[in-house]
């Protein structure tokens, strides 16, 4: 029971981060509706930004939001010089997605000509170890924890009680209608992935203080969970994708604790496939959403 | 008369044997340098391991060329890229043994590709001395195989017999889940059972995981007084801090491979749990040879000598699999001479010849010595820095063991040794 306890405790501390980054991605595609591979590559530079702010001697938690913010730009840049003319010209959704990877491609080797391949590491940034609830956590994922909740809410306080909300969400209901009635959509659309970009950037400072060492591939091998953890969720639903990414983390987490670790990738997959075969627009997922992922 | 009959009898003969020396793979030499392929990751997440697996091949193909070349002929390595991952190293092995004028010799073929890329280059009929640890290739029947490096199974018995030899009577295993690493656990699990040493978890991890926590704290509950561990540099960082995170700072001795002897693994491992750790707590287990040969002398000196490998002098001079590139290269060069071949398929079959004790031999430390000695007449017997090389029938050598400590971020002193014939006898 204590090995059950204490393994749901990492398993939310590790889908706190999870939850981070799935939550920028399903925001920027319930938006944008481009499945963006790149993203990976973006949440790299997160986390090379902070090591970066780190060699300035900033305060790590500081550099988490001015990282975050130079992706969010990163990301607005992706969108305005590469995928918007490119939707402009037509360009079909799959050949977006190849567009996408192509640019994560090219974005994780910028990396590697400016940092190089190696290895690198904030350093041992976990702080104290606290115990409560059966659960023994870092200070660090206690913060990370925190951080994930309070975005989590201002992003709902932000869709649900702002103009600029309700014109996110018009305009991710109905693009033509919501430019119809007067929203400035390609505004919106930069404004989703400035904030996308926002959440992937500090996901990657997040997850580098997690895993305490890291190269240029970090994003690419975490985009996989964090895409499942929002399809999970709900394509395009912010709250479902923080749950998919609690759920994601608690069941890799469980099921290593009690199955062979090796196959903990594979035990919440399989999870998921089954939960969506059961519900196929995911947890919190409209049948809208859904049409736009296999549009 | 007769002299007239001789000629053409003696002409036919000539173009018959010419034919039947003649290879499918056209490895008969032409003019230009020999080629050695570095068969290994150049680009991509294991790009290092190129860079490591290819100083020894600089240092010895310079020595070689410093000693009037191969038959007249320069030798050079050349990278062959093959990312760590089958699914390139395919064709991209095929496109070299293509295009590479006198792809002679290959080196390299690390343990993630080789199932791929062995079978590859033994059907173009190329000599290779791979650094590969599977044990399938224990009793290959490749023709163009050679190993001096033991296979992993071998490994993991000696990782058993170093944890025995310090009273470690209960061990956890935790290995990253790939080939290189699980290769180990056959010989763990028999020489655990031969020594009486008693397996706690022993398990397998996935590569990059966000969180090793849960398996670590399998591992805290069962209070082992060491780890036997080989993991990537990221993912024993986080498995390290996991563990740490759990035991208030406390981590238990730690038994690993030499491949951990990387700039990467101690940058990320340091920067988790500190380098006290690192230089007190992790002893890592490889092949054996000595550091105060002539042998070691001349292959070190080689290193520093060349700008491009002169910055990983002291790690490659401390771990086996480039050193066994380096005298794997040195024998089928002398092999070469014996030969008077650079042809694979006439000089595979004086292989054997270069290492092998004989009465009247002259014994040769360097492709310099030996070529000498050759040129004299002279038989020759090659001990490089492995020491004295028996192949056995399956052209597989593997000699002692050592248990080395962290001396500096990428170098390492022995600690303990252990003769490969004690190791040989846990796996038999």
């Amino acid at each position: 029971m204590h090995l059950l306890v204490q393994s749901i405790g990492f398993g939310v501390a590790a889908g706190a981060v999870l939850s981070l980054g799935a939550v920028g991605f399903t925001l920027q595609f319930g938006i944008s509706n481009v499945l963006n591979i790149a993203y990976g590559a973006l949440m790299s530079i997160g986390a090379f930004l902070g090591l970066f702010m780190l060699g300035l001697g900033l305060n790590i938690w500081v550099a988490m939001v001015l990282g975050g913010l130079a992706v969010g730009a990163c990301s607005v840049l992706l969108n305005r010089g590469l995928i918007t003319p490119l939707v402009r010209k037509g360009m079909q959704p799959f050949g977006l997605v190849i567009v996408s990877v192509s640019a994560g491609i090219v974005l994780e080797y910028v990396i590697v000509a400016v940092a190089g391949p190696a290895t690198q590491s904030y350093g041992n940034l976990s702080g104290a170890t606290l115990n409560f609830l059966g659960w023994t956590l870092t200070t660090a994922q206690v913060v990370i924890f925190g951080i994930a909740v309070l975005l989590m809410v201002g992003l709902h306080l932000l869709l649900t009680r702002t103009q600029l909300g309700r014109a996110m969400r018009a305009t991710s209901s109905n693009r033509t209608l919501a430019r119809s009635c007067g929203i400035a959509t390609s505004r919106i659309s930069d404004i989703a992935w400035f904030m996308s970009g926002t959440f992937c950037g500090m996901a990657g400072i997040a997850l580098a203080i997690t895993i305490e060492s890291f190269d240029f591939t970090l994003g690419s091998i975490f985009l996989i969970p964090m895409i499942a953890a929002a399809v999970l969720g709900g394509v395009g639903q912010p709250y479902g994708a923080m749950i998919g990414g609690l759920v994601v983390g608690v069941v890799s987490s469980v099921s290593s604790a009690y199955w062979d670790p090796a196959y903990q990738s594979v035990v919440a997959f399989g999870i998921i496939i089954v939960m969506l075969l059961v519900r196929p627009r995911g947890l919190f997922g409209s049948s809208s959403a859904t049409r736009k992922l296999l549009a | 008369m007769r002299k007239a009959l001789v000629i053409p009898v003696v002409g036919v003969m000539a173009v018959v044997a010419g034919c039947g020396s003649s290879t499918p793979s056209g490895n008969a030499i032409k003019p230009g340098p020999i080629n050695i392929g570095v068969v290994a990751p150049f680009s991509g997440p294991a790009a290092e391991f190129g860079t490591l697996i290819s100083a020894p091949c600089y240092a010895a193909t310079d020595l070689i060329n410093q000693a009037g070349g191969i038959l007249g002929h320069k030798i050079q390595c050349t990278p062959v890229d093959d990312t760590g991952d089958p699914a390139d190293a395919v064709p991209n092995v095929t496109r070299a043994i293509a295009t590479i004028s006198n792809f002679d010799l290959a080196v390299g073929l690390e343990t993630n590709t080789a199932a791929t890329t062995v079978p590859l280059v033994n059907k173009a009929q190329i000599n290779m001395v791979t650094t590969n640890g599977l044990t399938n290739y224990d009793t290959t029947t490749y023709k163009y195989f050679w190993r001096l490096t033991p296979a992993d199974d071998a490994n993991g018995a000696a990782m058993v017999q170093f944890a025995y030899n310090k009273g470690y009577k209960k061990i956890a295993v935790v290995f990253e889940n790939n080939s290189t690493d699980t290769g180990n656990t056959p010989g763990i699990e028999k020489a655990a059972a031969k020594l009486g040493v008693k397996l706690l978890t022993n398990t397998t991890i996935p590569a990059d995981a966000s969180s090793y926590s849960s398996v670590a704290s399998t591992v805290v509950s069962e209070h082992p007084q060491a780890i036997i561990f080989d993991a990537d540099p990221q993912s024993t960082a986080t498995f390290l801090s996991n563990y740490s995170q759990l035991t208030n700072g406390k981590l238990p001795p730690m038994i690993t491979a030499t491949d951990s002897l990387t700039p990467d693994w101690y940058q990320a491992v340091s920067k988790a749990v500190g380098t006290n750790f690192i230089f007190n707590q992790v002893d890592l287990v490889g092949s054996y040879f000595s550091t105060t040969t002539p042998a070691f002398y001349t292959y070190r000196s080689a290193l520093l000598a060349n700008p491009k490998t002169h910055a990983l002098a002291d790690t490659l001079a401390s771990v086996g699999p480039p050193a066994s590139i380096y005298d794997g290269i040195n024998v089928m060069a002398l092999a070469m001479l014996m030969a008077k071949s650079a042809d694979p398929t006439v000089y595979n079959s004086y292989v054997n010849q270069v290492v092998t004790p004989k009465s009247g031999a002259v014994v040769v430390d360097s492709y310099a010595a030996g070529k000498k000695a050759l040129a004299a007449g002279k038989k020759i017997q090659y001990v490089g820095v492995l020491g004295a090389v028996t192949f056995n029938k399956y052209h597989n050598f593997a000699g002692a063991f050592a248990a080395a400590r962290f001396t500096g971020s990428t170098t390492s002193r022995n600690a303990a040794i252990m003769p490969g014939s004690e190791i040989s006898k846990l796996l038999g």
